[in-house]
C-alpha cells in the first residue's frame, strides 16, 4: 500500500470512531448543533478521502449519509433512533470496507451492489416535500413510454409479474425501468455472469429468465453456450441501469416505464423478501432442532449458520447477520446447537418486528467532550522494533553482570572489578529507564478499549428491550497495547453477559423495586504495577444455590465437595470449563455463558479474574492484569545439571527443609508448611534428568509454587539468579512443546528454558 | 470442488458455484438423469450452472442457499417432484 493509502486507512478509522461516539452522544443527550456538525464533518471528510483513494462505492454510501445528516443539521429531519441506526450501519459498512481495503488493497466485488442498496436505504429516510421526487429517480432521458412506444415484451412482463410488482412497489412517484438482456452465446468465455449483473440491480421489482431457444436434451447440450434471455423491471432511472450494464449495452434493451403503467399498491418494498428471509431462518431452526444427529451436528450447525447469515445479509440486517455468524462459530466450538438456535430465534424476532424504539440512556463520560489529543502516528512495527532492541539491551546488561562476577572471582575483588561494577550500575540504571520509556510508547489509554462499549451496550440493549445506562471511568489509565488488544474479547463477553443474563427486564426491575434503567459500569484503575478493570451490573446477581445445583447436574464436583464450598467459592464455579452450556444459560439466574473462556483468556496474559455477586443487587467481575507483558521476572534454578527459569509470579517462597520434616506418603514426599501439606516433586526427575546423589542429612532446597489453585514444591539443587527477561515464545520445531512458557538468553549466551509452572504442576 | 455427489446419489452444490462447475454438473446429470439436486448449501450460483439446472428441467430440493436465486428464480422453476 502506498503511504497515501496507509494514511487513509488510519484516518478513516479515527473518523469512524469519532462519528460513532458523536452519534451515540447525540442520541443520548439530544440534538446539539456542535455534535451534529462534528458528525457531519466526519462523514464529509471520510467521503472526501474515499474519493482520493478512488473507492467510489464508499463515496456513494457516504454521500447519501451526508445528505441525510445535512437534513438533520438543517432541522428538516429529527435525529431519531432510526436515523442514528442508519448512520451507524453505514459506518459499520464503511469500517468493514476499510478493513478489506487494508487487507486486499480493494473493496470486495459486491461492494458496488451493497453500496447502491445502502445508499438507497439512506435516501429513503430523507424527508420529501410534496411533489418532489426522490433524488435518485429524476429521469434524465426522454420517456419513451410517453411517446407511446412501450414495447410489447415490457407490457407482457408487467402483466405476467403484476402481483410481484405491486407487492414490491413503494408509494409515491418513482422512475421505473425495464431491461431485456440477451447475452451472447459466448458470453461466459468473456467472463460475463448475466445473472450476477441482474443481482446488482437495486430495487428489483420483477425478474424473468428463460431459454431463447428451447433447451436441447441434456446429452446434447453445451454448458458453455449461453441460451438465456433475462428480463427485469426495477426502480431506478434509465441512466442508473445503463451504467450497470455499460459493458453489455449492445446486448440489452433498456426502456423507461411510466409508473402509471404499473399498478401501484401501498406495500413496503422488500416485504416479500422479508417473509422469505424469515422462512429461511425458521427452516434452519427446524433443522437444528432435529435430535439424534450428533454425528452430523457440526455440518448442520455450519450450514445453518451460513444460510441464515447470508439471508440476513441479503435482508440488509448486517448486525443480525454478524450476531448469527458469531453464534455459529461458538456453537461449532461447543458442539452444541444451543447458542446458534437462540441467536436465530432472537434474529427472527428482531427481524420480524422492526427495530424497537427503546431509548438507551447509555452514556460514557468518554472522549467526546475532551478536545482531541495531539498525537504523533507511529506504526506498530516501528515500536515493536524499538521494544525488541531495548529487550536485547537488557540481555546485554545481564551479560555484563555475568562478566562482573567472572572478574570478581578471578581477580579476587580487584580495582578493575569495582570499576566495572560502577559502570554496570550506571548501564543498569540507563537500561531500565530506556526500557521503561520504550514500553511507555506502547502504553495506550484504556479509553480506546472502552470506546466500543457504548455502541455495543446500545445495540444489545435495544435488541433485548432493556434500558441500560453505561458508565465508564478511569479511561485515562494506560496499559500496554498488547494487553489491551487481548482484553477486548473477554470484555465483550463480560458486558454481553451482564446485559443478557445479569440485567432483568424493565418489568422485573420495577417489581423488584429497582429503577427501570439498569446500570453497567466499567471502571479501570491502577494498583501498583497492575491494572484493575471492573465490570459491574446492578442486575439480579448470581444465586449460589442455583450454581450448586447446576454444578451438581454437570458433575463439575462431587456432591460432598460441593456441599463444603463457601458461597463465594460456589459462585466461582461459573468459571469452570463445562459449566456453561446453552441449556443452562436460559434458566440460571445470572451468568455462566463462556465464563471459562474469559478466565482462560485473562490468565493467558498473566491476569486473574474474580467475581463477586449479591443476589438481587448485582455482580462485579474484577480483572487484575499486568500493565505489560513484555518483561517477566524469573528465578533461575538448577536441577539435574541444567538451568531452568521459573516465573517469579508463581513462586511463593524458597525454603530449606531438614530431612526430618519431610514425610513420605505412599510414594510421594511432602512436608507441612504453615498448616498446609505441600507435595515435593524433584524437578530433575520431572525433567527426566539424572538426579544428584544427596546426603541423607542434607537439608533439601525447595521452591514452593502456587498456580491455578494448586500448590507444590520443586526440589532443586541451587538458586542461581533473579532476572528481568524478555520472554520469547517457543518457536519452530519447539513451538508445540508443552510445559515451557518460552526461552530467554542468559548472560553467558546460554539459552534458558522457562517453565510453564501451571502446566507442569502436578 | 463445490459440486459433488453424496453417498445417497444426490448432487450437492456447495459454496460458490463458479462457471467452470457447469460442466461437472452437466456430466453428473448426464450420468444419472433425474438425479436430485441439493442446492441448500450453495452461496452463489453462476449463470452457466443455473442454465444447466434449468435445462435439466427439474427443480432442486430445498430452499436455495443463494438467497437471490431463491427469491427471484426458484419460484419460476417447474414445481418440485417433476424432475425427469
Amino acid at each position: 500500500m502506498s503511504a497515501l493509502e496507509d494514511q487513509f486507512v488510519a484516518e478513516a478509522r479515527e473518523l469512524i470512531r469519532q462519528a460513532t461516539d458523536n452519534l451515540i452522544a447525540l442520541e443520548r443527550d439530544g440534538l446539539s448543533p456542535e455534535r451534529i456538525d462534528s458528525v457531519f464533518r466526519a462523514f464529509h471528510t471520510l467521503k472526501g478521502s474515499a474519493g482520493v483513494v478512488e473507492l467510489p462505492a464508499m463515496s456513494i454510501v457516504l454521500h447519501a449519509a451526508e445528505d441525510l445528516l445535512d437534513s438533520v443539521r438543517h432541522r428538516t429531519l429529527g435525529a431519531g433512533a432510526e436515523i442514528v441506526d442508519a448512520a451507524l450501519t453505514c459506518l459499520d459498512q464503511v469500517s468493514r470496507w476499510v478493513d478489506n481495503f487494508e487487507a486486499a488493497g480493494a473493496l470486495p466485488s459486491r461492494a458496488g451492489e451493497d453500496s447502491r442498496v445502502m445508499a438507497q436505504r439512506l435516501r429513503s429516510l430523507l424527508p420529501r416535500r410534496s411533489g418532489e421526487r426522490p433524488a435518485a429517480s429524476v429521469p434524465d432521458f426522454p420517456n419513451e413510454a410517453s411517446q407511446g412506444v412501450l414495447p410489447e415484451w415490457v407490457s407482457q412482463l408487467i402483466a405476467a409479474e403484476r402481483d410481484e410488482i405491486t407487492s414490491r412497489m413503494q408509494e409515491g412517484p418513482m422512475a421505473v425501468t425495464a431491461i431485456s438482456y440477451e447475452p451472447f452465446a459466448g458470453c461466459f468465455f468473456n467472463g460475463d455472469d448475466p445473472v450476477h449483473l441482474m443481482r446488482q440491480m437495486p430495487g428489483l421489482l420483477a425478474f424473468q429468465i428463460e431459454p431463447r431457444e428451447p433447451f436441447l436434451p441434456l446429452a446434447d447440450i453445451d454448458p458453455y453456450a449461453c441460451n438465456l434471455r433475462l428480463r427485469s423491471i426495477s426502480i431506478g432511472n434509465r441512466d442508473e441501469i445503463a451504467a450497470l450494464f455499460r459493458l453489455v449495452l449492445d446486448q440489452t434493451q433498456i426502456i423507461s416505464v411510466p409508473s402509471e403503467a404499473l399498478t401501484a399498491a401501498e406495500m413496503h418494498v422488500g416485504s416479500g423478501s422479508q417473509s422469505l428471509i424469515c422462512k429461511v431462518i425458521e427452516a434452519q431452526c427446524e433443522l437444528l432442532r432435529v435430535p439424534d444427529r450428533a454425528d452430523e451436528l457440526a455440518g448442520c450447525i455450519g450450514a445453518a449458520a451460513r444460510v441464515a447469515e447470508n439471508a440476513l445479509r441479503h435482508g440488509q440486517r448486517l448486525d443480525l447477520a454478524d450476531i448469527v455468524g458469531r453464534a455459529g462459530t461458538l456453537a461449532l466450538a461447543q458442539q452444541d446447537a444451543g447458542p446458534l438456535l437462540s441467536a436465530l430465534e432472537r434474529a427472527l424476532a428482531a427481524f420480524a418486528s422492526p427495530a424497537s424504539t427503546t431509548a438507551v440512556n447509555g452514556g460514557s463520560q468518554a472522549a467526546s467532550e475532551r478536545p482531541a489529543d495531539r498525537m504523533l502516528r507511529v506504526s506498530e512495527a516501528k515500536i515493536e522494533a524499538l521494544v525488541n532492541l531495548a529487550g536485547e539491551l537488557v540481555v546485554a546488561r545481564n551479560a555484563l553482570s555475568y562478566s562482573v562476577r567472572q572478574v570478581e572471582r578471578n581477580l579476587d575483588g580487584g580495582e578493575v572489578a569495582r570499576s566495572i561494577q560502577r559502570d554496570r550500575d550506571a548501564i543498569d540504571r540507563l537500561v531500565t529507564e530506556l526500557h521503561g520509556s520504550v514500553l511507555q510508547l506502547r502504553m495506550v489509554p484504556v479509553a480506546q478499549l472502552f470506546g466500543s462499549f457504548p455502541r455495543l451496550v446500545r445495540d444489545v440493549a435495544r435488541q433485548l428491550d432493556k434500558k441500560v445506562a453505561l458508565v465508564t471511568s478511569g479511561e485515562t489509565t494506560e496499559v500496554d497495547k498488547t494487553i489491551m488488544d487481548r482484553l477486548f474479547e473477554p470484555m465483550v463477553h463480560l458486558v454481553r453477559n451482564a446485559l443478557d443474563h445479569g440485567i432483568e427486564d424493565p418489568g422485573q426491575r420495577r417489581a423488584a423495586g429497582k429503577s427501570e434503567a439498569a446500570r453497567i459500569s466499567i471502571a479501570a484503575s491502577r494498583s501498583g504495577d497492575r491494572l484493575l478493570v471492573e465490570v459491574t451490573d446492578d442486575g439480579r446477581g448470581i444465586d449460589p444455590a442455583v450454581v450448586r445445583r447446576k454444578a451438581f447436574e454437570r458433575q463439575i464436583l462431587p456432591p460432598d465437595e460441593l456441599a463444603a464450598l463457601t458461597d463465594e467459592a460456589a459462585v466461582d464455579l461459573v468459571f469452570s470449563a463445562g459449566f456453561s452450556t446453552a441449556s443452562i444459560v436460559s434458566d440460571i439466574s445470572g451468568r455462566g455463558f463462556g465464563m471459562d473462556v474469559v478466565r482462560t483468556a485473562i490468565e493467558q496474559i498473566g491476569g486473574r479474574v474474580s467475581l463477586e455477586s449479591k443476589v438481587g443487587i448485582g455482580t462485579t467481575v474484577r480483572l487484575d492484569l499486568p500493565m505489560t507483558i513484555a518483561m517477566s521476572r524469573i528465578m533461575v534454578v538448577e536441577a539435574g545439571g541444567q538451568s531452568f527459569g521459573i516465573a517469579m509470579e508463581a513462586v511463593s517462597e524458597t525454603v530449606r527443609v531438614p530431612p526430618e520434616r519431610v514425610s513420605t506418603i505412599k510414594n510421594n514426599d511432602g512436608f507441612v508448611l504453615r498448616d498446609r501439606v505441600v507435595p515435593i516433586v524433584s524437578l530433575a526427575e520431572l525433567m527426566k534428568l539424572p538426579g544428584r546423589k544427596r546426603d541423607a542429612a542434607e537439608p533439601r532446597l525447595l521452591v514452593v509454587m502456587e498456580a491455578a489453585g494448586r500448590i507444590a514444591a520443586f526440589e532443586i539443587d541451587a538458586v542461581r539468579d533473579r532476572l528481568d527477561v524478555v520472554l520469547k515464545p517457543m518457536q519452530g520445531l519447539l513451538s508445540g512443546a508443552r510445559g515451557y512458557a518460552g526461552t530467554t538468553l542468559l548472560g553467558d549466551g546460554q539459552v534458558l528454558l522457562v517453565l510453564d509452572v501451571k502446566e507442569i504442576l502436578p | 470442488m463445490t459440486i459433488r455427489r453424496s453417498v445417497e446419489g444426490i448432487v450437492v452444490l456447495d459454496g460458490v458455484c463458479a462457471v467452470e462447475e457447469a460442466e461437472s454438473l452437466l456430466q453428473m446429470l448426464q450420468a444419472t438423469p433425474g438425479a436430485i439436486i441439493d442446492w441448500t448449501q450453495c452461496r452463489q450460483l453462476h449463470t452457466a450452472v443455473l442454465q444447466v439446472i434449468m435445462a435439466s428441467g427439474g427443480s432442486p430440493m430445498g430452499p436455495c442457499g443463494d438467497v437471490w436465486v431463491e427469491q427471484w428464480l426458484a419460484p419460476k422453476l417447474p414445481q418440485k417432484g417433476t424432475a425427469r
